[in-house]
C-alpha cells in the first residue's frame, strides 16, 4: 500500500492523523478511499491540493498518476506560477 | 556567464546564443500587440469603474448614455450569467464586471461600445449607477479584526466548510518535529514582524484585445495574455458559451510577469461586440491597470527563528498573513510553502489569507515567495552576524540536497541549491573587498516551478526547412527556446526553423504559460514531435535507398544507413528526404502533447553591494551579482535576461514600489510617475551566473527560469543596508523615509 502524506489542514479533518498506508491504483483511487474514510477530506484533496509522487510535482487536476505499491504521495496546497 | 559547464559536448545548438526568431519585427516595430489591431468597423469599448471600494450597487442607469453620439452597446453585470459562489469560475467573472456588489476602487460595473474613443469616454461618464456605499476593509490588520466588516459577501473561507461569510479566504497549518524542543536546543533566537505592500507587475503593455462575433455567432479574439486557451475557457465560462464559439489569437505580449495569467476585458468585449454586430477594441490606460488589475499581494508576516552555536538552523515558527485583495486565494498557503531552503527539523507555520477591499490579486513572478523570503532571509542573516560566521557558510550548512523535506514534507527532487551558494561564493564579487563606506548583502530564494499541458506540431517544409508550432505565448525568449530544442533534435540549423505560437483552432491545448513552465513542458513536446518526425524520416530515406527501415540511423541531421548493400552510401540529408517526400509518402508532420510532471525547482543566490545616504535615506545600488540553477540553459542570454528582469523587479519592489491607499480605499499613485519602479540609472549591471544542475525529468535537462530571480532581492537588499547603516528593515518598501526613519531611530 502507498504511504501517503496530509498537511495540517488536512489532518483538521483526520483526527491529527498525517501520515497513513492507503490502497488505491491511482492518485484519485487513493483520493476516492481517503474520502471515504474521513468526512470532508474529499473535496480539498481534490479541487485544493497538489500531489507529488515519490517527490515528483504531479501536474493539476491528475488523478489517473499510477500509484505503486509502496509509493510516497504527498498532498500539498496547490501550486501554480506567475 | 554559465559556472558550470557541465553541458554534455554532444550537444550542438542548445547553449548556444542565436539572435532570436522574433528579434527584428521586436526592435523595429513591427511586432503586432493587440492594441496594434484595428478591423473595419471597430468600435472602442470604455468601462464604468466604481469610485466607491466597497458598495451595493442600487441601481444602474444607462438610457443616457446609450442616447449619446456613436453608442453602439451598453453592457451591465445583468447581460451575463450568474455563476454559483462555490464554483472556482466565480470570483474571475465578478472581477470582470460587478452583479450587485462593487469590490474595490475601480471595479467594473459597465461598460459602452462606440465609435470613437472620446465618445465611448463621454458615455461611460454618463452612466448613472446609484450606489449603497459600506464600510471598506483596506488592509490586513483591519481585515482580521474583531467585528470588521465583511469585505465580500460570498466568500467562505475554502475547505473549512463554513457557511457564513468570512474575511478568512485560506487557512492551512504546516508543522513537523517539536518547535518547543527545538527553541529549547537553540543557543540563538532570532523573532521579527515583517510587512510587504501591494505591489504590480509593472508590464508596459496594458491589457488589449479586440473581439468581433460574427453573424454566425461566433467570437473571434485578438488578445495581450499569458495564455489564449484560458482566455478562451475563462471568457467562455463568464459568458455561458462553448469553447467552439470563441477563436482566441494571441497578440504578441510587452510582459505578464503572472499578471496575464487571468482576464478583465474580453468577455465584455465580446459582449459589446455581440450586442453591436461590430468589433470592439478595449484598452485598458496605465491607471485602469494600476487600479483594477491584479497585485502580487501585501502581506505581514511573523517569524521566530532558532539556531545552535555551530550554526545549525533547529527550528522556525511563525504566521504568514497574505492578502489576496477582494477575492478569495492560495497566496498565504503559497507563501508558507515557499520557505523551501533550509532543512529546519523543527517547522510550525500557520498561514492565513485574508479578504479585503483592494484589487484582487494575482500571480507575480514566483507567487508569495519573495515576501516570505525577506522574513526568512533577514532572519538568517541576522543568525549569521550574531554567530559570527560567514553568511553563505551559514546556508551551506542548513541548505536542502536531494530528499530533504519542504515546507508541506514533501521531499525534494533533484536540486542545486549547495551549487548555487557556491557559484556566489566563488565568484569575484564576493571575494572582493566591499567598497568603502558601503555595506554588503547575501540573500536566497526558491521556487518550485510546474508543468501542466502543452502541444507542440512540427511540420517540414519541402526544402528541408522547418516550421515548430506551439500554444504558449513566447513571454521570455520561449521561441527561441523552442527552435534551440527542435534544431538539437533534428540537426537543423536554428534559423532553418520558424518557431510560431498558433491560435487555438491551430494547435493543441496548451496551459497558461506560468510556473517557469514553457520551456520545461512546452519543449519536451517540441522534443517529441521531432523524435517522431525522425522516425518519419528514417522510414523515408529507407525506402529512398531501398533498406530495411531499422538500417536506418539519424546521426547529426542525416540518415545514415548502417549495414548492406548501401552501408557507407552518402547520407540522407534532411532536404532530400522533404523534397522526396511526394514520392515517398506525402507530408511530413508531427504532433505531440503531454501533462508534463517532474518539473525542477530552482534556487537564485544574490550579492548586493549598496551604500546608504544617512542624510537622505536613499539607497545606491554599487554592485549586483545573481546565480541561479537553470537545470540546462537553452538559451543562456535568455536565461540571463530572466534573471535580470527578476532581479531588477525584485529591487524595485525592496526599494520603492507600493500601492497607496487612501482611506477611502482609492489608489492614489496609479500611474508609472507616482507608482515609482526602477528605470535602467536606478540600477547597475546585474552580473548573472548560470548554474547549471540538469533536471533529469527533462530531456535537456531544464528547470525552468522565469521566477526564482525575484525572491531573493528584498532579503539580500536589506542585509546589504543592514551591514552598511545598522539598521534591520522590516518594512517594505525600504524607501529613503522609512530607512532614514530607522536611521534615525537607531
Amino acid at each position: 500500500m502507498a504511504i501517503v502524506h496530509l498537511q495540517a489542514n488536512h489532518a483538521t479533518f483526520t483526527d491529527g492523523v498525517r501520515q497513513l498506508e492507503v490502497d488505491g491504483a491511482t492518485v484519485g483511487a487513493v483520493i476516492d478511499e481517503l474520502a471515504k474514510r474521513f468526512d470532508g477530506l474529499g473535496p480539498l484533496l481534490r479541487e485544493g491540493s497538489s500531489v507529488a509522487i515519490n517527490g515528483e510535482l504531479q501536474p493539476k487536476g491528475t488523478i489517473y498518476a499510477a500509484v505503486t505499491g509502496d509509493a510516497e504521495v504527498h498532498f500539498l496546497a496547490p501550486i501554480s506560477g506567475g | 556567464m554559465t559556472a558550470t559547464e557541465n553541458r554534455p559536448p554532444k550537444y550542438k545548438y542548445v547553449g548556444t546564443r542565436p539572435v532570436r526568431h522574433d528579434g527584428l519585427d521586436k526592435v523595429t516595430g513591427k511586432a503586432r500587440f493587440a492594441a496594434d489591431l484595428d478591423l473595419t468597423g471597430q468600435l472602442r469599448g470604455v468601462m464604468v469603474r466604481s469610485p466607491h471600494a466597497h458598495a451595493r450597487i442600487v441601481s444602474i442607469d444607462t438610457s443616457a448614455a446609450e442616447a449619446m453620439p456613436g453608442v453602439k452597446a451598453v453592457t451591465t453585470g445583468a447581460d451575463f450569467p450568474t455563476i454559483d459562489p462555490a464554483d472556482p469560475a466565480h470570483d474571475e467573472a465578478i472581477n470582470n464586471i460587478a452583479r450587485d456588489e462593487v469590490l474595490y476602487d475601480g471595479h467594473t460595473v459597465a461598460a459602452v461600445a462606440a465609435t470613437t474613443l472620446a465618445e465611448a469616454r463621454a458615455a461611460a461618464a454618463a452612466v448613472k449607477v446609484e450606489y449603497e456605499v459600506l464600510p471598506a476593509v483596506l488592509s490586513i490588520e483591519e481585515s482580521i479584526a474583531d467585528g470588521a466588516p465583511i469585505a465580500n459577501s460570498t466568500n467562505r473561507t475554502l475547505f473549512t466548510g463554513d457557511t457564513e461569510p468570512s474575511n478568512i479566504a485560506s487557512i492551512g497549518p504546516f508543522q513537523r518535529g517539536d518547535v518547543e524542543a527545538g527553541f529549547a536546543a537553540a543557543d540563538v533566537i532570532v523573532e521579527r514582524t515583517f510587512t510587504t505592500k501591494a505591489v504590480h507587475q509593472g508590464y508596459i503593455e496594458p491589457h488589449a484585445c479586440v473581439a468581433d462575433v460574427g453573424q454566425d455567432g461566433k467570437a473571434t479574439i485578438w488578445a495581450s495574455s499569458q495564455g489564449h486557451f484560458a482566455v478562451r475557457s475563462k471568457t467562455a465560462k463568464i459568458l455561458g458559451w462553448g469553447t467552439d464559439k470563441i477563436k482566441v489569437t494571441p497578440a504578441e505580449i510587452g510582459g505578464g510577469f503572472g499578471g496575464k495569467t487571468t482576464i478583465y476585458l474580453e468577455p465584455i468585449a465580446v459582449m459589446l461586440s455581440q450586442k453591436a454586430a461590430r468589433p470592439v477594441k478595449i484598452v485598458m490606460t496605465r491607471e485602469e491597470v494600476l487600479r483594477a488589475t491584479g497585485p502580487a499581494p501585501a502581506s505581514k508576516i511573523h517569524i521566530k527563528m532558532g539556531a545552535t552555536n555551530d550554526g545549525e538552523l533547529t527550528t522556525i515558527q511563525g504566521t504568514l498573513h497574505y492578502s489576496n485583495g477582494s477575492a478569495k486565494g492560495y497566496a498565504a498557503l503559497t507563501g508558507a510553502m515557499s520557505i523551501a531552503s533550509y532543512r529546519f527539523p523543527n517547522l510550525d507555520l500557520m498561514a492565513v489569507g485574508t479578504v479585503d477591499n483592494t484589487p484582487k490579486s494575482a500571480a507575480y513572478r514566483a507567487p508569495s515567495a519573495p515576501q516570505a523570503a525577506f522574513a526568512i532571509e533577514t532572519l538568517v542573516d541576522e543568525i549569521a552576524d550574531q554567530l559570527g560566521v560567514d553568511p553563505i557558510d551559514l546556508r551551506l550548512r542548513n541548505a536542502v540536497v536531494e530528499g530533504d523535506p519542504t515546507a508541506m514534507g514533501a521531499p525534494h527532487p533533484k536540486i542545486g541549491f549547495i551549487e548555487t551558494l557556491e557559484a556566489i561564493k566563488n565568484s569575484e564579487h564576493y571575494n572582493s573587498p566591499v567598497p568603502e563606506g558601503a555595506g554588503r548583502g547575501f540573500g536566497t530564494g526558491f521556487w518550485f516551478n510546474i508543468g501542466e499541458q502543452s502541444s507542440a506540431t512540427v511540420n517540414l517544409n519541402e526544402d528541408g526547412t522547418a516550421t515548430v508550432i506551439t500554444g504558449s505565448p513566447d513571454i521570455g525568449g520561449s521561441r527561441a527556446s523552442m527552435a534551440l530544442m527542435a534544431a538539437e533534435e533534428l540537426g537543423l540549423d536554428v534559423h532553418r526553423i520558424t518557431p510560431i505560437v498558433a491560435d487555438t483552432e491551430s494547435v493543441g491545448f496548451t496551459d497558461i504559460t506560468e510556473g517557469s513552465r514553457a520551456t520545461f513542458a512546452t519543449g519536451m513536446a517540441v522534443v517529441n514531435a521531432c523524435r517522431e518526425l525522425i522516425e518519419q524520416m528514417k522510414e523515408r530515406a529507407a525506402v529512398m535507398r531501398g533498406v530495411a527501415a531499422d538500417q536506418v540511423a539519424w546521426i547529426d541531421g542525416a540518415a545514415v544507413i548502417e549495414g548492406p548493400p548501401s552501408e557507407g552510401a552518402d547520407p540522407v540529408s534532411i532536404a532530400e528526404i522533404t523534397g522526396a517526400a511526394k514520392m515517398t509518402g506525402g507530408p511530413l508532420t508531427a504532433t505531440a502533447s503531454l501533462n508534463a510532471a517532474g518539473a525542477g525547482p530552482s534556487f537564485a543566490a544574490h550579492l548586493a553591494d549598496v551604500r546608504v545616504d544617512e542624510e537622505t535615506g536613499q539607497v545606491e545600488i554599487l554592485r549586483y551579482t545573481a546565480a541561479q540553477d537553470a537545470g540546462t540553459a537553452i538559451h543562456p542570454s535568455y536565461v540571463e535576461g530572466q534573471m535580470q528582469g527578476g532581479s531588477a523587479q525584485g529591487i524595485g519592489w525592496a526599494l520603492n514600489e507600493e500601492y497607496i491607499f487612501s482611506g477611502d480605499g482609492e489608489m492614489e499613485n496609479a500611474s508609472f510617475l507616482d507608482y515609482r519602479m526602477p528605470v535602467a540609472s536606478d540600477l547597475p549591471m546585474i552580473e548573472a551566473i548560470i548554474v547549471e544542475v540538469p533536471n533529469p525529468s527533462h530531456p535537456y535537462g531544464v528547470r525552468g527560469v522565469g521566477e526564482t530571480g525575484i525572491v531573493p532581492p528584498i532579503g539580500t537588499l536589506a542585509n546589504a543596508i543592514a551591514h552598511a547603516a545598522g539598521v534591520r528593515m522590516t518594512d517594505l518598501p525600504m524607501s529613503p523615509p522609512t530607512v532614514l526613519k530607522a536611521i534615525n531611530n537607531k
